[in-house]
């Protein structure tokens, strides 16, 4: 792979061959969108001088041919995921742009603290909900936005999970604005995307090392081992060295890929349900040595595939028994069942009233305006205002299921508005937010594309955050949807430490 | 070990030895081509599909149809049949998914450039079909692939943690090169025997597909007699394509697996016994007698049948009741 080489001479003037054209040639900045890389005169952000600079003077084809390496790459590697329903896509690689976006140390401080403040608000809420019910005694939060929540299982009622801890790990979605950072949602569940962030990485150090040593990049290389770490201190009582699994639904998930990596990095079994069994009360997995019992498990699979005596019984994926081991405390599983009650689309419009409630601190990081299609005044404002609207199912992820108003036909609003209709409460609505741009590699030259950041936050004994995040774009020009699931791609997001 | 990674690393084993295997009877097949006739090639296509159980499509050639063009035409299908088919469990490009895909379960274990190199033969292999490798040099390609496969295993040499992983690899791997190599020895038997008066050149094909004419013809010269040559074959344990050895692999690797354990290690019991058998009983047979050389060679066979049976019962699918 070719090392970048800012000390090209230019190719302005002499005999030489042709100039080449510039990567910023033909860039524009849109005064509508928060540019990451361009003030609004267009003259790069201060601590984006240096690699713009040195990007200008990269040709655009030698990016586009690391780029293309990169991507290869990931093939060759399996670094891929799959997109559910089509035929012939089972194994895709989520595209990588070449031009990394940077953080400068002060917006990652926001954007850290506000994470850490959410996930503590999100875990209190998490025990309260499944405990005395307070936030819901006090009418802070509906009680039938929880309890009516699919997401809420009733078995985790009064039920101790060790250390308190529900949410061991989150991967929360934040797009900036001009008004600053944006939660768009919190993922609580089985959140994925890290091994994307740490191949990115991986790809563009190598690629472009000179530019990445020069901006003292802070390391996110140690996520495996903070992981490890993490799982290891939610064990059960009296366990000192814990055997930890990763529990995947197995290769054929979309991000099999992922579960295989952090298994890896952690140096722990990946296992799947049929590797698992309970044998009084304990868990122990089959190995070619006999059975090993199983003190934490890293579930990447739903909660209604764990296991299928205490949820879903049809579920071919999970360990009977295993929800029974988890009461008796004799395993831990991280993050718990029951957490996506907490990133429910309608209990996220409370979350900041619960950073209210449970800290008595303002929210760090805002929310975005929700309007819930399950109260009245919510479903005339959303049907009144679909043509301006994002609306979303609450049950849904990865971008399906939602309409975007102003790009829909008028068509397709009236049809979605049929489905509004017959079921408010799975509907809510936002704002259409100007999410910001930045620089991406296209066919002629750099151009602004949309992009939000997945930073991921683990809890244990402690909260730890990496400092970088799976920085997603909408490759497309003009879309909002940055799924990698709907044609979205990655970049590398770099947090300088000063 | 987790018993499911020990179980895919051993199907692993066993996929990309019957791939390798079916590349080398091809290119020797295809080589043979080359220069000789054609009565010689179609038994060569017998004695192929013979070993691997099949029949072709469009059947052997008739006598009378011995007609250079119709032979290539068979050629082509017959090669297209053994490498691409789809409906072949045990073609050339489903044997490389089957061990892709295994190793696509196994790959937090498998090492990243142990993967690459199984994926990339892969990928070569998925996207060509027989009128590719047909109208460019198909040896080449049988070559090329066997080549990948002979890095997979140089790879795993090298940097492979000796643990159970390697050894459940290994014991895949030569539980499938014996009972490849005794299927080849029946199919070969059964098409030319011994009592019949022999073409050299069929019997020192035999010796090139099992990798072992360069050391016999070290030690035993050109003296290519058909008693000879399945001995050196069958009970040779220095080469690395004999029945003995690829049975001593297989008691070496079980023996690792099950030491200081309190398994019941039947099929530790069932290879060394079947070793002995070649080892004592073997040379005492009556080398003229194909009946019993060919039933020796079934023994073999059976064993590693058993031995698969047992293995999957003691390490990678045990009851709880069961569980050591």
């Amino acid at each position: 792979m070719k090392p970048d080489s800012p000390a090209r001479p230019s190719a302005a003037g002499g005999s030489g061959p042709p100039a080449a054209k510039r990567l910023f040639a033909d860039y524009e900045t849109r005064p509508a969108y928060y540019d990451e890389m361009f003030e609004a005169t267009g003259v790069p952000r201060v601590h984006c001088r240096e690699l713009c600079d040195a990007l200008d003077r990269m040709q655009p084809d030698e990016i586009a041919a690391m780029q293309a390496h990169a991507e290869r790459s990931f093939l060759h590697q399996g670094i891929t995921f799959a997109v559910y329903g089509e035929e012939g896509a089972q194994e895709r690689i989520i595209p990588i742009d070449f031009l990394p976006r940077l953080l400068d140390a002060a917006d990652w401080e926001v954007v850290e603290r506000g994470l850490r403040q959410r996930l503590k608000a999100l875990n209190l809420f998490l025990a309260d909900v499944y405990g005395p019910g307070r936030i819901i005694a006090d009418g802070v939060v509906p009680i039938d936005l929880v309890r009516g929540c699919p997401q809420y299982r009733v078995a985790m009622r009064g039920l101790e999970v060790p250390h308190g801890v529900y949410v061991a790990l989150c991967g929360t979605d934040i797009v900036r604005t001009h008004d600053g950072f944006v939660v768009l949602e919190d993922n609580l569940r089985v959140p994925s995307g890290v091994s994307y962030m740490l191949a990115n990485r991986r790809a563009l150090k190598t690629s472009l090392r000179n530019l990445f040593r020069r901006h003292h990049v802070r390391g996110i290389e140690h996520y495996g081992q903070l992981l490890r770490q993490t799982l290891a201190e939610l064990a059960p009582p009296g366990v000192a060295d814990p055997c930890i699994v990763l529990l995947t639904p197995g290769g054929y998930n979309s991000a099999f890929y992922e579960h295989m990596f952090l298994a890896r990095e952690m140096g722990v079994e990946l296992v799947q349900g049929s590797d698992l069994l309970v044998h009084n009360g304990f868990v122990y997995m089959r190995t070619t040595t006999g059975l090993r019992r199983v003190d934490v498990i890293y579930r990447r699979v739903d909660d209604d595939f764990i296991d299928p005596l205490a949820f879903r019984p049809e579920s071919q994926l999970g360990t009977p028994g295993l929800f029974y081991a988890y009461r008796l405390g004799n395993v831990t599983i991280a993050n718990a069942p029951g957490t996506g009650v907490a990133d429910d689309k309608s209990v996220y419009a409370c979350v900041p009233d619960m950073i209210r409630y449970y800290l008595g601190e303002e929210p760090v990081l805002a929310n975005v305006e929700t309007h819930l299609c399950r109260e009245p005044e919510g479903l005339a404002f959303t049907l009144d205002n679909l043509d301006s609207l994002v609306v979303k199912m609450v049950g849904e992820s990865g971008g399906y299921g939602m309409l975007i108003g102003p790009q829909a036909t008028p068509a397709e609003r009236a049809a979605y508005a049929e489905q509004i209709r017959a079921d408010p409460a799975n509907y809510i609505s936002q704002p259409v937010l100007d999410l910001s741009v930045a620089p991406c590699l296209a066919a002629d030259g750099a151009a602004p594309r949309h992009v939000d950041l997945r930073p991921f936050v683990l809890h244990g004994s402690e909260t730890r955050i990496v400092p970088g995040a799976f920085c997603r774009v909408a490759l497309v020009e003009g879309s909002l949807v940055v799924n990698s699931s709907q044609g979205g791609g990655g970049k590398d997001l770099w947090v300088l430490s000063s | 070990m987790l018993s499911r990674n020990a179980e895919g690393l051993y199907w692993i084993g066993r996929y990309l030895e019957r791939a390798r295997h079916g590349c080398r009877l091809l290119s020797d097949q295809l080589a043979t081509m080359e220069d000789r006739p054609v009565e010689e090639i179609d038994q060569g296509w017998r004695r192929l599909y013979r070993a691997a159980h099949r029949t072709p499509l469009g059947g052997f050639l008739a006598p009378g149809e011995e007609d250079e063009d119709f032979m290539l035409a068979d050629a082509y299908t017959m090669a297209d049949d053994l490498t691409f088919e789809p409906d072949n469990p045990d073609s050339i490009r489903n044997c490389l998914a089957a061990a892709r895909e295994n190793a696509r379960q196994v790959r937090n274990i498998l090492g990243v450039r142990m993967w690459s190199c199984l994926n990339l033969a892969y990928l070569d292999v998925r996207d060509v079909g027989i009128e590719t490798i047909w109208n460019d040099q198909p040896d080449a390609f049988y070559l090329r692939t066997e080549d990948a496969i002979r890095t997979f295993t140089g790879i795993a040499v090298s940097s492979m943690y000796r643990d159970d992983g390697w050894h459940f690899l290994w014991l895949g791997w030569f539980v499938e090169r014996t009972q490849l190599l005794a299927a080849v020895l029946d199919a070969h038997l059964a098409l030319y025997p011994t009592a019949a008066p022999h073409n050299e050149s069929d019997w020192r094909a035999l010796l090139r597909i099992c990798e072992a004419h360069v050391a016999y013809r070290h030690l035993h010269s050109h003296s290519h007699r058909p008693g000879r040559m399945l001995d050196f074959l069958v009970a040779d344990p220095r080469l690395a394509h004999s029945v003995r050895h690829a049975l001593a692999r297989v008691t070496e690797t079980l023996d690792a697996v099950s030491a200081g354990r309190s398994l019941a290690v039947e099929a530790g019991r069932r290879a060394g016994r079947m070793a002995g058998a070649i080892d004592h009983d073997w040379p005492n047979r009556d080398p003229d007698d194909d009946a019993a050389t060919r039933a020796a060679l079934q023994d073999v066979r059976n064993t590693c049948l058993l031995l698969h049976q047992d293995i999957a019962a003691t390490y990678f699918r045990y009851e709880i009741a069961d569980a050591p």
